[in-house]
């Protein structure tokens, strides 16, 4: 994190947590709890989709894994905030079982395991209705603390996953995940072990969102399989980060404000065919700039201002190999 | 048991294969496959309420269709993509089948739909089997697609390039083989095959836009046991795959059927990454 981006980010940060005495309202207050766990995913996501470039499609497992153990825990009589280390805690396994045989191979492995496992996770929560209430979904207590708690308890989540991003940006791991990126064999010969760092960044990112999903059922009181299991908070998780900035600092964050400022729209609008806009913002952005946003942004002063080398913040490989095993 | 777990794996060979060749060739996932058989399924329905067309007849329509579909996409859209990144391509084709699913959501809605024909509940004695005409159809379907295509890729020029270019792209430039044209080929029959398998799909099960993810993922076990690009390991993994779910009935209900899938993959990423062909070749002492 440079001195600019600190300085920035504290600045946000600081009308952030004023703007609810400053503005007041309950909207201000759910918008505030709903964007802020959608960028604290989106920064999650990004460790490994962005800084490995190992792409997700089943963070929902993890998502699901926190809500489910701050919900049953809770409803045994655990005091709620207890509960989300146990939960983090399950995902960080769990994220060990699908990325310890996966990462072991080189390929599409991963991607492909993660596709099944957000898949099949939905399906076990769905037939074990001891633990998860199966199809009926899981009723919480009611008793919680008011809107402005869960307001600044995302923030700080958000606030703790920016800067946990930041850091591992700029240490030693953050650098061998963009080693592997660019080049896994090149990384392994100069020693990065490749299956360890992606296991981390993984389990990293499992880990964050968990306790997200934790605070998402204490908010909502309700959790339902298709609900926090869906195929569709994958989804987002992959989206916001593209959209913005895929691998920078900032992308997931301006990806996740306007993911949920535009699904809320999107959703009024198109009940059913919401993620067609999605899809099609996916293709092109990878068409024309895979770097998503900030890597729009980046294209235009650099024809007047930033010499053509320096126009590449994010290179997505080495120059266009060609694919081999 | 024994006979319908083989005529579930006519299918899955089809479901499979197109998955397997794209990868083959160009290395590519293709995230889109799921969308693909569901526009597949959705196409012989409207042929169907349309012309009342057979969806055998149907999906012999579809083939061709979903083949230009796939060589369009290709000219379009994949070429530019195929040597980036492994993560750009797989980004646009998912990206590619949420617009495929979103499309059908827009057109035929989100209710179950399913097709009904005249032989839809009819069933066949054989001794003391007694097996429904429609899978009969659908296992004969497939494998005539696949004798077809076996043939194809073994005796004809461009047959024997795909072959090629899957085991050694470079090599295969080099040789001279045009790897620009193999590659939309390639892609056009993957995507042919993908729909196809779809509307024959039609007679079996309902579907709506959501209906491909668990296929896909069945396709993706099936092709990871198979050791993700040879014919013959998609062959073997459709038949480990539908063994072990028709057997697997009889152990857990009914409706966790489709993690046996799941399971399997996992098996498969731990114990025999190279597919399930790798330990034959290693026990013979050939490459793995």
């Amino acid at each position: 994190m440079s001195r600019k981006d600190a300085v920035v980010a504290l600045v946000l940060l600081t009308i952030l947590a004023a703007a609810p005495y400053l503005l007041g309202g309950s909207y201000l207050l759910d918008l505030g709890v709903l964007t802020f766990l959608f960028i604290s995913q989106a920064i999650a996501w990004n460790v490994l989709g962005g800084y490995a470039g190992q792409i997700s499609f089943g963070y929902a497992a993890f998502f699901g894994i926190g809500a489910y153990t701050t919900g049953y825990l809770w409803l045994h009589g655990w005091e709620p905030l207890l509960t989300l280390p146990i939960g983090a805690a399950l995902a960080a396994l769990f994220s060990l079982i699908v990325g310890l045989p996966a990462f072991r191979l080189t390929g599409p492995y991963f991607v492909i395991a993660t596709l099944a496992v957000g898949l099949a996770m939905r399906v076990v929560a769905l037939n074990t209705e001891a633990i998860t209430g199966g199809a009926s979904g899981l009723n919480l207590p009611t008793q919680v603390p008011g809107k402005a708690w869960f307001y600044y308890s995302m923030l700080i989540l958000m606030s703790g996953c920016f800067l946990i991003s930041a850091l591992v940006r700029r240490s030693r791991f953050g650098m061998a995940l963009t080693a592997l990126r660019l080049d896994q064999a090149a990384a392994a010969s100069l020693g990065v072990n490749v299956a360890l760092y992606k296991n981390l960044a993984h389990t990293l990112g499992a880990v964050l969102v968990a306790v997200g999903g934790g605070i998402y059922a204490v908010y909502f009181q309700y959790i339902h399989p298709d609900q926090v299991f869906g195929f569709e908070i994958s989804i987002g998780m992959v989206l916001m980060p593209v959209i913005g900035g895929l691998g920078t600092l900032w992308g997931p964050v301006l990806g996740g404000m306007l993911y949920y400022a535009i699904a809320d729209t999107l959703l009024t609008v198109f009940p059913f065919a919401h993620l067609l806009v999605y899809g099609l913002l996916l293709m092109i952005i990878m068409l024309i700039e895979p770097r998503g946003l900030l890597g729009f942004a980046r294209l235009v002063p650099s024809r007047f201002v930033m010499p053509r080398r320096a126009r590449h913040p994010y290179p997505l490989a080495p120059d266009s190999s060609v694919p081999s095993e | 048991m024994l006979v319908s777990a083989i005529l579930t794996a006519g299918l899955y060979v089809v479901m499979s294969y197109g998955l397997a060749l794209i990868y083959g060739v160009m290395r590519l996932i293709n995230l889109s496959h799921a969308g693909t058989m569901m526009l597949g399924a959705f196409i012989a329905l409207t042929l169907n309420r349309a012309f009342h067309l057979d969806p055998i007849l149907g999906s012999l329509i579809v083939l061709p269709l979903f083949f230009g579909f796939g060589v369009v996409l290709y000219a379009l859209v994949v070429r530019r993509i195929a040597r980036s990144a492994p993560i750009v391509s797989l980004l646009l084709l998912f990206g590619l089948w949420l617009v495929l699913q979103n499309v059908a959501y827009l057109i035929w809605g989100n209710e179950d739909q399913s097709i009904v024909t005249p032989y839809t509940y009819l069933s066949l004695r054989v001794g003391f089997l007694s097996l429904a005409v429609t899978r009969l159809i659908v296992f004969a379907a497939g494998l005539a697609a696949l004798a077809v295509l076996a043939w194809f890729m073994s005796s004809t020029y461009t047959g024997k390039a795909i072959r090629a270019v899957s085991l050694n792209y470079e090599a295969s430039r080099l040789a001279g083989i045009n790897v620009e044209r193999i590659s939309a080929l390639a892609f056009g029959l993957g995507t042919g095959l993908a729909a196809f398998a779809g509307s024959l799909l039609t007679l079996l099960f309902s579907f709506t836009p959501d209906f491909g993810g668990v296929f896909q993922t069945k396709a993706f076990a099936v092709i990871v046991l198979g050791g993700l690009t040879s014919f013959v390991g998609v062959a073997v993994g459709s038949l480990l795959l539908a063994l072990v779910e028709s057997f697997g009935v009889l152990f857990i209900r009914a409706s966790l059927q489709n993690l046996i899938a799941f399971g399997l993959l996992f098996v498969a990423l731990v114990f025999m990454p190279g597919g399930v062909t790798s330990l034959f070749l290693s026990r013979r002492g050939g490459r793995g």
